[in-house]
């Protein structure tokens, strides 16, 4: 199982160096913004540090997509299906091999968040203030970012979530794409129609899901449904 | 080992048994030597290594050779065998030769006196 | 060791495979013959599971063939299907990482001898080196089953040969393997039975040498009366 995620990775690792370097480089502009009194580079830098985050982590999913879609419609698929491994731990690489990356660059792009907040909070407070008021503000702060992290870390969690669930969703109108509605005419768009209509179904089911149980359960239900769903229909399509 | 032409309508075993005593007549393989194994056997000639061991058993039969049990196939040391065999390929061969020349309707005597022509031009 | 029984594969309204039961025992090479679209392919993919029979099944030492046959049988596709990133050696790499029987020694070894190098990238190799290497990865794994798909197929005389006697250094009596190929003459000399399919359905199977002398036929010749047509010129 961790062979198969170890390729999984492999598969995409490329394309996620490439966004490491990315946010890099705009992190660096952030920080000459803040370091330099350059607010321009400030600017763009959060911009693009945010438009980031948030087109990394779709793009992860997305990839991940089409990575699957490559692995069931073309030749490359025997190198997964001639391991003596069942389909069942071939998909569940994957989507563990996804849920964990889209995780990690979720908590990796909270953590620069986080880190880049505090920098410029203590940075521009720091030379303005008499020491005791900056200890003052900086407990007043710290407290304030606890409070916020915690939050924003379910929150972010949330995202997550249900965007992982969007991409399992997927996987399984791949799954459809290549199996049942094979050498089919508009198989594609059939497929993409199910998606939206399983989407739409599983939303409706997990609204319906009791909210006492806490955002981070709520959510993990989503994904166990969705799982769920995803190996019933693969026994069906086989 | 040679590169064998192979001849689809002769059965494998049989030309490749031609080939290893042919080697044995001409003291390639030496009386007592010991044969490959059948798998290297099998991979020289690139053919199945059942085969092979079809082709050590009728050379069995034959005599040609003798299996020592764990030790392998070894070629037999009576030398007066591999006269034996040395005369039975000859006659064979001319027994497929007069067989040719006698379809194309050639008496003895004409075949005899070809046979000595065709030496005299080869050997001046 | 390895046998189906009225396997069944239909695509769209044909049927690829037709109701096809056969044993394969250990200690045999078997050659798979027929012209393209006669289920050869076929057939091989459902003895490792790639395609799903509509009816009937593959059974490998008594139990339906899956995952855990898989570690025993080797199957070699007539296609290429190394991912795109990888070179010779991450290909030996993911040989050894996914089964056990896989010896990168010999992997080495072979890879030489085939004339190629491990920093090759498989997306630059042309089509007899790609052969060459497909043939390298799967005969260096120590497997009880090898079913090799086409293995011949666009080589040149010289690297047939290296090929030919790969395959070979690797059987053994507890050791099944089938080779398909439409190049009969060819395989005449390697393999010790014959297994003929025709539009999906089994046409004939049976030893060679045993077929030669009771029929006096060889297997150019009982591809000939089958088919009508030499092999050869068959595609």
């Amino acid at each position: 199982m961790l062979k198969l995620m170890k390729y999984e990775f492999r598969k995409t690792m490329f394309s996620k160096m490439i966004l490491l370097v990315i946010t890099a480089i705009l992190e660096l502009l952030f920080l000459a913004g803040i370091f330099l009194n350059w607010d321009n580079g400030l600017a763009w830098g959060i911009i693009g540090l945010t438009l980031c985050a948030i087109v990394g982590i779709f793009y992860i999913g997305l990839e991940s997509l089409m990575v699957f879609h490559r692995d069931l419609n073309t030749k490359q698929s025997y190198m997964l299906f001639l391991t003596p491994y069942d389909s069942y731990q071939i998909l569940g690489a994957k989507v563990l091999e996804n849920g964990l990356s889209l995780l990690l660059s979720g908590c990796f792009f909270a953590a620069l968040a986080a880190i880049d907040f505090s920098v410029t909070v203590v940075y521009l407070g720091g030379f303005k203030e008499l020491v005791s008021v900056v200890s003052q503000l900086l407990k007043q702060i710290s407290v304030e970012i606890h409070f916020t992290t915690a939050e924003s870390l379910i929150e972010v969690f949330a995202v997550l979530s249900v965007w992982l669930m969007t991409i399992v969703t997927g996987f399984l109108a791949i799954v459809l794409c290549a199996t049942v509605l094979a050498g089919k005419r508009f198989s594609g768009f059939v497929s993409f129609l199910i998606f939206l209509l399983i989407f739409w179904g599983s939303s409706f089911l997990t609204n319906r899901i009791p909210n006492g149980l806490g955002t981070t359960m709520y959510y993990l239900v989503n994904i166990l449904a969705a799982l769920a769903l995803t190996a019933v229909m693969y026994l069906i399509s086989g | 080992m040679p590169e064998m032409e192979y001849n689809a309508s002769i059965p494998i075993y049989i030309q490749v048994m031609t080939s290893i005593k042919r080697d044995i007549v001409t003291g390639k393989i030496q009386p007592g030597e010991k044969l490959p194994s059948v798998r290297d056997l099998a991979i020289r000639y690139s053919i199945n290594p059942n085969t092979v061991s079809r082709v050590y058993r009728e050379l069995e039969l034959e005599d040609v050779c003798f299996t020592r049990r764990g030790m392998g196939t070894f070629v037999t040391e009576d030398a007066g065998r591999v006269t034996r065999m040395r005369e039975d390929m000859a006659q064979e061969l001319i027994r497929d030769f007069l067989a040719g020349m006698r379809q194309l309707g050639i008496p003895d005597d004409e075949i005899k006196r070809l046979v000595e022509e065709y030496g005299k031009q080869e050997g001046g | 060791m390895l046998e189906c029984k009225e396997i069944t594969k239909v695509y769209g309204r044909k049927a690829a495979v037709d109701h096809v039961s056969l044993k394969l025992e250990p200690g045999h090479i078997y050659a798979m013959l027929g012209p393209n679209g006669s289920g050869k392919t076929t057939l091989m993919k459902m003895a490792v599971g790639l395609v799903k029979p509509n009816s009937g099944g593959f059974w490998y030492q008594e139990a339906p063939v899956g995952k855990e046959s898989r570690r025993e049988i080797a199957y070699m596709s007539t296609e290429p299907y190394f991912y795109n990133w990888m070179t010779a050696g991450d290909v030996g790499r993911y040989y050894d990482d996914f089964f056990e029987d896989f010896s990168m020694e010999h992997y080495q070894s072979l890879l030489k001898r085939m004339e190629l190098t491990p920093d090759m990238k498989t997306k630059t190799l042309s089509s007899g080196m790609m052969a060459k290497l497909k043939i390298a990865v799967t005969m260096a794994r120590k497997a009880k089953v090898y079913l090799l798909d086409e293995p011949l197929n666009g080589i040149d005389l010289l690297a047939r040969d290296v090929i030919v006697q790969t395959v070979i250094e690797q059987c053994g009596s507890d050791v099944v393997l089938v080779i398909s190929s439409h190049l009969v003459d060819e395989l005449e000399r390697v393999v010790d039975s014959a297994i003929f399919m025709k539009e999906g359905y089994l046409a004939l199977m049976g030893d060679v040498e045993e077929l030669r002398v009771q029929q006096g036929k060889s297997m150019v010749d009982l591809y000939r009366e089958i088919y009508g047509h030499g092999g050869e010129e068959g595609c």
